[in-house]
C-alpha cells in the first residue's frame, strides 16, 4: 500500500466531509431565518389582537391574516430546503431544522387558534410544508408536538392581555380551558417525545399566573 | 385535539418505539460481539509473529456473524432514517471496524479501505437509505486502530520484532497525513484526531530505540 491511494482515499473522504459541513451550515442559517421571521409572526399577532375594536372577529381574522401573510416568507426557505432534504438526508440534518421548524409551528398554530379558536391538525401544518409537487419534507410528530406545546406560552400571555383588555375577561377564561385541554392532550405523549415532559411542567406552571 | 387525530398519532409514536426496541435488541447482541472480538485481539501484544496468523483466524467467526445483525438492524430501518437510528449502534460499529483494519494491518500491512469494511461487515448497497457505514464511524475507527497499534509497536519489540515497529511508523504516518487533509469540525472525531500526534511520537520513540541499539539493519539512506 503505497502513501498516495491512502491520500487518495482521504481525498475522497475530504469531499464528503465539505459537503456535510456546508449543508450543514446553510441549513442551521436558514432555521435562524425561519426562527426570526417566525418569533416577529407572533409578535405581529400579539399586537393585533390587542388594538382597539368594536369587532372582535373582524380584529381576530385580520390579525391571522397577517400573521400568515409573514409566515409566506417562511415558505419561500422551507422550499428552498427541499433539495438539502431530500431523500435520507432529512434525517441527517434534521437537528439543524427542528428548531426553526418548532417556532413556524408555534407562529402558525397560534394564528390559526386566533382564527377558528381550535388547535392545528398534524395534517394541516403537514399541508403548509408544501407545495403542488408535495411535501419540501417530512413532518416529524414531535417537532409537531413540541411547537404546539410552545403555543401555550403564547397563549398565557394572549389571555393575561385580554384580561387587561375591557370586557376581555370571558376570552381569558376561554383560551385558558384550551389550554388545559392541551396540556391533558399531550400527557400521553410525554412518554415517546424527548423534552416534551419539560414543557409540560412549564406549561402546568404558566396558569397558576 | 380531535380524538382520531390523537389516535392516529399515538399510533406512529408507538410503532417508532417497536422500530427502537427491535433496534435495541440487535446492538445488544452487536455489542456482545464486539466485546468478544476485542477480547481476542488484546492478545496481540503477547502473541509472536508466528501464531499470530492462528489468533486471527479465530477472529474471522464471530466477525463474520456480524453480518447478521446489520442484516437484521437494515430490515426493521424504515427507508430513508438510517441518520434518525443510526446513533443507537455507531459505537458498535465504530468497533467493528476498528477490529476490521486492525487484522487487516496485521495480515497484510495494508489500510482496510471504507468499501472493503463496509464488505466485512455485510452491508449491502442496496441498503443505501436504510443502513450505511458513514466515513465519520470508520475514521474513529481508524484512530482506534491508530491507539492499538502504538502498543503493539512497544510490545512488538519485547517479542523480539524489531522490525515491527519500523513498519507501523510507516503506516501510521501515511494515515496521519491523511487526517491532515480534512477539514474536521469542532467534533470528537477532531479531538481524537489531535490525539493521534502522542500515539505517533509513541511509535516514533521506539523507532528511535530501537535503531539506536542497532536492532534493526540500517537501510542506506537513499
Amino acid at each position: 500500500m503505497t502513501k498516495d491511494s491512502v491520500l487518495n482515499i482521504f481525498d475522497q473522504f475530504r469531499d464528503d466531509i465539505d459537503q456535510g459541513n456546508d449543508r450543514r451550515e446553510r441549513l442551521i442559517k436558514a432555521s435562524r431565518d425561519v426562527t426570526n421571521i417566525s418569533k416577529k409572526a407572533i409578535f405581529l399577532l400579539h399586537r393585533i389582537v390587542l388594538e382597539d375594536s368594536s369587532d372582535d372577529r373582524a380584529l381576530a381574522l385580520r390579525a391571522a391574516a397577517s400573521g400568515r401573510e409573514k409566515l409566506s416568507e417562511v415558505h419561500a426557505i422551507f422550499a428552498a430546503m427541499r433539495p438539502e432534504l431530500v431523500g435520507d438526508r432529512f434525517w441527517r440534518y434534521h437537528r439543524q431544522v427542528s428548531p426553526g421548524l418548532q417556532e413556524y409551528i408555534e407562529a402558525l398554530s397560534f394564528a390559526h387558534y386566533v382564527e377558528h379558536d381550535t388547535l392545528i391538525s398534524y395534517q394541516q401544518v403537514q399541508d403548509t410544508l408544501g407545495d403542488a409537487a408535495g411535501p419540501f419534507f417530512p413532518l416529524t410528530i414531535s417537532d409537531y408536538l413540541l411547537g404546539l406545546s410552545d403555543l401555550t406560552g403564547e397563549l398565557m400571555r394572549f389571555a393575561i392581555s385580554n384580561i387587561a383588555r375591557r370586557g376581555g375577561r370571558p376570552r381569558a377564561s376561554q383560551v385558558c380551558a384550551f389550554v388545559r385541554g392541551c396540556k391533558s392532550d399531550f400527557e400521553g405523549f410525554v412518554p415517546y417525545v424527548r423534552e416534551l415532559s419539560k414543557k409540560q411542567s412549564v406549561t402546568a406552571t404558566l396558569w397558576k399566573k | 385535539m380531535d380524538p382520531l387525530d390523537l389516535e392516529n398519532l399515538n399510533a406512529l409514536l408507538e410503532y417508532d418505539v417497536g422500530v427502537s426496541e427491535k433496534i435495541k435488541e440487535q446492538v445488544k447482541e452487536f455489542d456482545k460481539k464486539v466485546r468478544i472480538i476485542v477480547g481476542i485481539l488484546g492478545k496481540i501484544h503477547s502473541t509472536p509473529t508466528t501464531s499470530m496468523p492462528e489468533l486471527l483466524d479465530s477472529v474471522s467467526p464471530v466477525l463474520l456473524s456480524c453480518q447478521d445483525i446489520t442484516t437484521s438492524i437494515a430490515d426493521v430501518i424504515p427507508p430513508d432514517q438510517f441518520w434518525r437510528w443510526k446513533d443507537m449502534w455507531s459505537n458498535s460499529m465504530r468497533t467493528a471496524v476498528f477490529a476490521s483494519a486492525l487484522i487487516e494491518y496485521l495480515r497484510d500491512g495494508s489500510l482496510l479501505s471504507l468499501p472493503r469494511a463496509s464488505e466485512i461487515l455485510g452491508i449491502k448497497e442496496e441498503w443505501k437509505d436504510r443502513f450505511s457505514l458513514p466515513v465519520e464511524d470508520y475514521l474513529h475507527g481508524l484512530i482506534s486502530m491508530v491507539n492499538e497499534l502504538s502498543r503493539y509497536a512497544v510490545n512488538a519489540v519485547t517479542l523480539g520484532n524489531f522490525e515491527e515497529p519500523m513498519r507501523i511508523s510507516n503506516f501510521v504516518k501515511d494515515i496521519f497525513s491523511g487526517f491532515t487533509m480534512l477539514n474536521l469540525k469542532n467534533d470528537s472525531l477532531r479531538r481524537r484526531f489531535d490525539s493521534l500526534k502522542y500515539d505517533l511520537k509513541k511509535i516514533e520513540e521506539v523507532v528511535y530505540d530501537v535503531s539506536l541499539r542497532k536492532l534493526v539493519p540500517v537501510k542506506p539512506s537513499q
